[in-house]
């Protein structure tokens, strides 16, 4: 019996292995390889520099506009029970799910020049093909799901009656929403914003049907492997790989420190 | 005031209906009923948490129909406390309150200032319910409504604190709403008695007239009477039964001369209950118990052998087998007396013994 154990148990670590091994040794192997001189090439490489700015900006552009309207569709879907609440769900979840240049075209169909709204916003000075407009647009797409689900259930670990309570001291439904829900729910909703940014910082697929200039990041490393190749696009997919790790790394370490579920009550 | 007309919600699965009651200004009034039984959810409609799905809920004289939880005045203290963690204690006590030095003195009173230094976290079950109460006392509501509030509280500390939240809402006038689990709780604090199941009011009034007068053998079991029987009325024709001080008085308004059969006893009582199948109830603490017969007007006298003693601290519970009439089936009757009683007696398993009780402690629904 208890050798059985012992083989289950040798065979458990050495399945867990490989697979570690699988998930960390590419991206390893990528920052060991390029991540000293993609640094040093952002001393020397202005284009470098520009596409991690602009990555940078529009990824918080993407990441504040996910905030700011999912939310309260994340508070909706939680809190409140509605008909077609789980259609809803679904359709919000559904850009996790499909091929990102799908979501590009999808994207397309709807913001570019040709379209009712992208026409109106272009008659309105606001270029969105082939503009940063754009590259927050296919951000936003597709990583604002991953906030919503998140911040649903930062908002599901606050029990209802906390706010229940907050009411009955005469706060209306805001006011308690404010003073108790969101204080209680800021660190999961931060790490929804975290996540958020990280995954608009990797994306590539959608981004490059709607904009392939000015390039951000991951649009600037595949030019580089296609036009220079390996060398190339080792620097600038090593300072990505960095830029995507370190603020996952932070959240980790940040939740690890304070305890998980510490407002379960 | 608290005024129930008809009050129905709807929580899932789970509905709350026709639900009636009054629980006058100023009054303490006790939610008792079975776990699921919709005490909670009670409370939490009356709050404006659950919208009403009917029926009409005056607060103070005034509909509460579509009036929102911040305008109801109403303060709610659920079991857990849920005390707001990201806050001191101090500040979840002003947390709805506008006179601050108000609210200090309600925690003071209540026990819950002691506490101010600590974390809202490191409080104990008991702690969390001292603030809770501090904090919905603090704005002064019109009604407060408690959901279990005082269970983690040890058993001196909850005498105290129960006293005192009455004391403060008597002198404040405000109107109380309880649920409780505890019947010696029930029988204390409440002016009004709400007994709840499965979301409908089964019987509202008096707690002492709960349980004396169970409208039902399901009440009557709900709320520990021991000696429920199944059995009939009878009518008799007497005109003036020796069994019950002031019987023409009663017989006059309307009131029968009783005797009701069960397996093989017959108990005479006096009451307006129909002829026919019913159930008597007796409550223990009525029974009594001696070596010899009573020389008293209890016309309920019954020689039998005691089959159980139960000691709870400094009550006993004693049941009697008491042999049927004509050799008819045997029936239990349960006594409750104080244990220096019981010790007095020398009861035991086996002993034979008389219990009897008067004509008036046999109700019958």
């Amino acid at each position: 019996m208890r050798q059985a154990h012992r083989a289950a148990s040798v065979l458990a670590a050495f399945c867990g292995s490989i697979f570690l091994l699988f998930l960390v040794a590419p991206i390893v192997r990528l920052i060991g390889a390029g991540g000293a001189s993609g640094l040093a090439h952002l001393f020397t490489d202005a284009e470098l520099r520009s596409a991690l700015a602009l990555t940078a900006l529009t990824a918080t552009s993407a990441t504040a506009l996910a905030i700011l309207g999912g939310t309260p569709v994340a508070y909706l879907l939680e809190r409140r029970e509605f008909r077609g609440r789980a259609l809803l769900a679904a359709v919000i979840d559904l850009p996790l799910l499909i091929p990102h240049p799908v979501a590009g075209i999808a994207l397309l169909l709807v913001l570019g020049r040709r379209s009712l709204v992208g026409g109106t916003l272009l008659d309105l000075g606001i270029r969105v093909v082939g503009s940063p407009v754009g590259i927050v647009c296919a951000m936003l797409f597709v990583s604002a799901p991953l906030y919503v689900s998140a911040t649903r259930e930062a908002f599901a670990r606050v029990d209802v009656r906390y706010e229940a309570v907050a009411r009955s001291l005469g706060d209306p439904a805001w006011r308690a929403f404010r003073r108790v829900t969101l204080p209680l729910s800021s660190r999961g909703m931060i790490a929804a914003g975290v996540v958020v940014w990280a995954r608009a910082v990797s994306e590539f697929g959608a981004i490059v049907i709607l904009t392939y200039n000015p390039k951000v990041a991951s649009v600037l490393s595949y030019d580089r492997f296609t036009s220079y190749g390996l060398d190339e696009a080792l620097p600038v997919a090593a300072v990505l790989a960095i830029l995507a790790f370190v603020p996952l790394f932070l959240l980790r370490t940040l939740r690890a420190s304070r305890g998980a579920a510490a407002f379960v009550q | 005031m608290i005024e129930a007309e008809a009050l129905g919600a709807r929580v899932g699965e789970f509905e709350l209906r026709d639900v009636s009651f009054v629980v006058p200004a100023g009054k303490y009034g006790v939610v008792i009923g079975a776990a699921g039984s919709g005490k909670t959810t009670l409370l939490e409609t009356i709050a404006g948490i659950i919208p009403m799905k009917n029926g009409v809920l005056r607060l103070g004289g005034r509909d509460t129909t579509g009036v929102p939880p911040e305008q109801r005045n109403t303060g709610i203290v659920y079991q857990h406390g849920f005390l707001f963690p990201h806050l001191s204690v101090a500040e979840n006590v002003r947390y709805g309150a506008t006179d601050f030095s108000f609210a200090d003195a309600i925690a003071k009173r209540i026990g819950a200032s002691d506490l101010y230094a600590r974390e809202v976290r490191g409080l104990s079950g008991g702690e969390r319910q001292l603030v809770a109460i501090a904090r919905a006392l603090a704005p002064r509501p019109e009604v407060l409504l408690l959901d279990e509030p005082f269970s983690a509280l040890d058993p001196r500390r909850r005498t105290l604190v129960r006293r005192e939240v009455r004391r403060v809402a008597r002198e404040l006038r405000i109107t109380v709403l309880q649920v409780t689990h505890d019947f010696t709780e029930a029988g204390l604090l409440g002016d009004v008695a709400v007994l709840i199941d499965q979301g409908r009011v089964l019987q509202s009034g008096p707690p002492e007239r709960l349980f004396r007068e169970p409208a039902s053998p399901y009440i009557a079991e709900f709320l520990g009477a021991e000696n429920v029987y199944a059995g009939e009325v009878r009518y008799l024709e007497d005109a003036s039964p020796d069994f019950v001080d002031g019987a023409t008085e009663l017989l006059a308004r309307g009131h029968h001369a009783i005797e009701f059969l069960t397996g093989g006893l017959k108990l005479y009582t006096i009451g307006d209950a129909p002829a026919g199948d019913g159930h008597a109830v007796i409550r223990a603490e009525e029974v009594l118990i001696s070596a010899q017969p009573q020389e008293s007007s209890a016309r309920n006298q019954f020689k039998g052998v005691v089959s159980e003693i139960a000691t709870t601290g400094a009550l006993t519970r004693v049941t009697v087998e008491i042999a049927g009439e004509r050799g008819g089936k045997s029936a239990p009757i349960v006594a409750a007396l104080t244990t220096r009683s019981a010790q007095e007696l020398a009861l035991r398993e086996g002993s034979e013994v008389w219990a009897s009780f008067k004509a008036m402690a046999v109700h019958l629904c």
